[in-house]
């Protein structure tokens, strides 16, 4: 008898806006799938549709895959674009593999998590600012969803501790212009920059408020760092060498984590992606989700999504960052949170990291307040 | 006056299940649970439903009603017209003699059968937000009219003020004002005890000033 054959979709967006973190994950995904073929217990065969980070074409991507049999499709990096296609998975009762940090607040029995939820990215970044002794933040953001609700949490966390948020700007997704922001920041002075501009506009910005500040004596790493949850070793390389170092970064994987485990895996994937672009969190979340999804496959013997979901939550991977396994009642991945400082080489060195794998909790029920807070300033006054 | 505090996290709560058991449950206290609730099924069997409002604790119980039942009788809250927790109804049949029901119920939010996750949280946000909301307008509007009817008093002491110390009307507020104020009292209470402390001496002094405006 041969060994068991599984056609299994992938859509990435590996050209348009987002490309080179499109790139990243089909690469990640790639190698996961050369990986388990080589194992030898079954065979893996990678459908690959490309969107070009256009809405219309993860639909016609979805319905295409799924159309001509395929159960399982490891794929998509926005949240716009899972949403978008969430309704065909439930119809046909497939799996999507979604390999994206993301903002919570979805549970889809369809869909299987392998990203970082916000108890896994933004809670432990505004824990460890605190630590610090951060209290005033200023937010930079992109103005979609992402930074809205991430805002949300620091906000929320910060009144809490008794700080806040002096400034918040939100510009148009690829805005590369940030004098007006840069100047209000400085005329603010906060004790950190949290960063969620995304792809171009972050690297403009870092650059700019680097230079501004270089330019005015003023030393921007060790005062005001720049805090970000999605700032990756692809992007690092992108800001260039002038501005690449002192920012910080919340993630479940830095390709810098000293693990013979991990050393296998960047090894192997300079190896066999030599034209980059260099692996991310992203990059290992994708590679997860194929070696998890292979593994389940095996166990279950079948491509029946129920089947396949169960016996993916009974198993675990020991993954570049640590073991990972899924939990049960979310579909999303226990994780390990992490803290990097950006280098000069365009790496991180982890200054703080879990001791242990944190379990998921998407709907922060375990997280949030129960009562929005508010930051308070005294409302007293003397009445005669 | 505060706008009422947004809840945003259920975890904690309970949710009473007013449904018959079905994969609506399922998915539905599945969903529930997820977001941190605990899930009790309330419909007793063989029996039209009903609620005991005495075990209802508002910090606490969520009732989840299925508007294809017969609507369950559930008593008078102790502000008129309103639930004394959040309720989310179930649209099931979407007839005008259901929609009615719900809304009696004081419903304030709604979900479509079949029941998907995906709408559950916004269903809860919004009923226990906007419960919270009505809660506090109804009993701000019980509040102002209850001190509308204590402008009457109000009056009364104004004019006795005027009529014994020579103050106007401006000085007589702000000297009964301040005085409510030291008392600890609202203004209308302290009025009403100051007038019924002694009974008016000048109601018949003080009509020929109104007659003269």
């Amino acid at each position: 008898m041969g060994l068991s054959h599984h056609r299994i979709g992938i859509l990435f967006s590996a050209e348009g806006p987002y490309g080179l973190v499109g790139r990243a994950m089909l690469n990640g995904a790639l190698l996961a799938v050369e990986e388990v073929n080589a194992e030898g217990e079954l065979i893996l065969e990678p459908v690959i549709c490309d969107p070009r980070g256009v809405l219309g074409g993860y639909v016609t991507g979805a319905e295409q895959l799924l159309g001509a049999g395929i159960r399982h499709v490891v794929g998509c990096y926005t949240s716009s674009s899972r949403k978008e296609i969430i309704p065909i998975f439930e119809k046909r009762d497939a799996l999507l593999w979604y390999p994206s940090h993301y903002e919570g607040f979805e549970t889809s029995a369809n869909v299987v998590y392998t990203g970082a939820a916000p108890n896994q990215h933004i809670v432990p970044l505004v824990r460890h600012l605190l630590e610090r002794g951060g209290r005033t933040a200023f937010c930079v953001g992109s103005n979609y969803i992402w930074a809205w609700e991430n805002n949300r949490i620091l906000r929320e966390t910060l009144a809490i501790a008794g700080g806040q948020v002096a400034g918040e700007r939100y510009l148009a997704v690829g805005e590369t212009s940030f004098e007006q922001v840069i100047e209000a920041i400085l005329a603010t002075r906060p004790d950190f920059i949290f960063n969620t501009l995304i792809g171009t506009s972050a690297y403009h910005f870092l650059r700019d408020f680097r230079s501004t500040c270089r330019a005015r004596g003023i030393d921007q790493p060790r005062t005001m760092p720049v805090a970000s949850c999605s700032l990756a070793e692809p992007e690092l390389e992108a800001i260039g060498p002038e501005a690449v170092d002192g920012h910080l970064s919340s993630s479940v994987y830095f390709t810098s984590i000293d693990t013979p485990r991990n050393r296998a895996f960047t090894a192997a994937y300079a190896a066999r992606f030599p034209e980059g672009p260099t692996a991310s969190a992203d990059t290992e979340s994708s590679y997860i989700a194929v070696h998890l999804l292979a593994r389940a496959l095996a166990r279950a013997g079948t491509q029946d999504a129920a089947t396949v979901r169960r016996a993916a939550c009974a198993d675990g991977f020991d993954a570049p960052q640590g073991p990972v396994r899924l939990d049960e009642t979310t579909l999303h991945a226990c994780l390990t949170p992490r803290i990097g400082l950006s280098t000069a080489a365009s790496r991180f060195t982890i200054v703080a990291q879990a001791e242990e794998p944190v379990a998921p909790d998407p709907y922060l029920v375990r997280s949030d307040p129960r009562v929005v807070p508010v930051s308070r300033r005294p409302r007293l006054r003397v009445v005669p | 006056m505060t706008n009422p505090r947004l809840i945003q996290n259920f975890s904690g709560a309970q949710a009473l299940l007013i449904v018959p058991p079905s994969t609506v449950t399922d998915i539905l206290a599945g969903t529930l649970m997820k977001l941190g609730l605990t899930v009790a099924s309330v419909i007793p069997a063989g029996e039209a439903p009903w609620l005991d409002f005495g075990i209802l604790n508002p910090e606490h119980h969520i009732v989840i009603v299925d508007g294809d039942l017969p609507l369950p009788g559930l008593a008078a809250s102790a502000v008129p017209d309103l639930p004394p927790v959040p309720v989310v109804g179930l649209v099931g049949v979407e007839a005008p003699s259901r929609l009615k029901g719900l809304l009696q119920l004081g419903a304030t939010g709604l979900l479509r059968k079949p029941i998907h996750g995906a709408s559950v949280y916004a269903a809860l946000f919004l009923a226990v937000n906007e419960h919270n909301r009505r809660r506090l307008l109804e009993e701000r509007l019980a509040r102002h009219e209850e001190r509308r009817r204590g402008r009457r008093h109000v009056v009364k002491a104004i004019l006795r003020l005027m009529q014994e110390h020579g103050l106007d009307d401006d000085a007589a507020y702000e000297a009964l004002r301040r005085d409510a104020m030291r008392a600890r009292q609202p203004l209308e209470a302290y009025c009403e005890a100051l007038v019924q402390a002694r009974p008016s001496i000048a109601a018949a002094a003080v009509t020929p000033r109104l007659a003269r405006s």
